[in-house]
């Protein structure tokens, strides 16, 4: 998987999050196809909350979700809700590697190194999660071995899909907070904790490069990633093309 | 990795039991390896009918969605309804309660082009 990947900038007039997860599907049928592999890097504008491929719709408080001005989207990959606006997104699809080393496992461990290679120029020391946290709707309030921690706080989460022999993962890098979190946006289950005790547990489950000191702007972070995955994973970069239709 | 003889397997990792027209089919003990924890599967509706390597359902283990294909061309006829409370019998049991769904196949000759066990473990051992 080391060689020339094409990256694919996407930070500056991001389209809405239907678009952002049709561009994430296209790459991966495009290797699928026999394309190069690819390295996306994105925001989201407006925010967005996306739902894990088999998520249940009636997770989301939709006319909470319209009244923030939220777009509600479904990713192809894994995983429960999470709120996008405040993040920067790194998506990669590449050929789906054959033995040990294409364990859904195997792979999330080989993408965390340069995930950590990036953030460690950030100044961020972070290391991958241990399966911990609470079973529910909201991505961040439980960590897997996909994701990514500073110290016990999740930073970064990520989540796959394969198929056709290649596989697509995605994830968010958490900048700052926006004014409202998934809470807001999702519904409380039965024998759920109160709301203002889960929105607790959520702020002390995660982390942001603002609350760490680390550099916030959307392509200093996109920048170093990227230097972090040509660095510890060997890869280069030999093209440079716009976002998805821009 | 336990690779029973009196299968057949696909290059896409799942095993055929054939009695008669009917294929009970599931994926396999290295496919189950590679997924890890299988937290949800997606069946195929009975009725449906599905075309040999596409496509009919998917499988959901750590935050990672697998698309499952069927073997063999036909309808399905039966599906493990038990998987919605209990997935993760796909790790625990791939040959037996893990078993996701049966094809009455349309043409049975279609299992003559799939591995045996011998060629499957060559296949992913290569």
């Amino acid at each position: 998987m080391t060689g020339a990947w094409l990256l694919v900038d996407g930070l500056e007039h991001p389209p809405d999050a239907a678009a952002q997860m049709a561009a994430d599907l296209a790459m991966l049928d495009a290797v699928a196809a026999g394309g190069a592999p690819v390295l996306r890097l994105y925001c989201w504008d407006p925010p967005a909350l996306s739902l894990g491929r088999f998520q249940p719709d009636d997770d989301v408080d939709h006319a909470a979700c319209a009244a923030r001005g939220v777009d509600v989207v479904r990713r192809p990959t894994g995983g429960r809700a999470l709120l996008h606006g405040a993040d920067v997104t790194y998506s990669v699809a590449f050929p789906q590697p054959s033995g040990d080393a294409g364990r859904v496992d195997a792979l999330y461990e080989w993408l965390a190194g340069g995930l950590i290679a990036g953030l460690a120029l950030l100044g961020v020391e972070a290391a991958i999660a241990r399966n911990d946290g609470p079973a529910g709707p909201v991505c961040f309030a439980g960590q897997q071995g996909a994701d990514l921690r500073v110290g016990e706080r999740k930073l970064c989460g990520s989540a796959q899909v394969r198929r056709d022999g290649a596989v697509l993962q995605h994830g968010a890098v958490l900048l700052h907070r926006l004014p409202f979190d998934e809470l807001d946006l999702v519904h409380d289950r039965p024998g759920d904790p109160p709301v203002e005790e889960a929105r607790a547990h959520l702020r002390h489950a995660t982390v942001t490069l603002e609350e760490l000191g680390a550099p916030t702007e959307p392509r200093v972070v996109a920048e170093a990633l990227v230097e972090g995955f040509a660095s510890a994973l060997d890869l280069q970069f030999t093209s440079r093309v716009g976002s998805p239709g821009g | 990795m336990n690779l029973p003889e009196e299968l057949r397997y696909s290059a896409e990792h799942e095993w055929v039991a054939v009695d008669g027209v009917r294929a009970r089919i599931g994926i396999t003990d290295f496919a189950q390896d590679q997924l890890g924890d299988v937290v949800y599967v997606e069946l195929p509706s009975v009725g449906a009918n599905v075309l040999a390597h596409a496509s009919c359902a998917e499988v959901e283990s750590t935050k990672s969605v697998s698309e499952i294909y069927s073997p063999v061309s036909g309808t399905v006829v039966e599906v493990n309804d038990t998987l919605g409370d209990a997935p993760e019998q796909v790790n625990g049991d791939p040959y037996g309660a893990g078993w996701i769904f049966v094809v009455e196949m349309a043409d049975p000759s279609e299992v003559g082009a799939l591995l045996d066990a011998a060629a499957y473990r060559a296949l992913v051992e290569a």
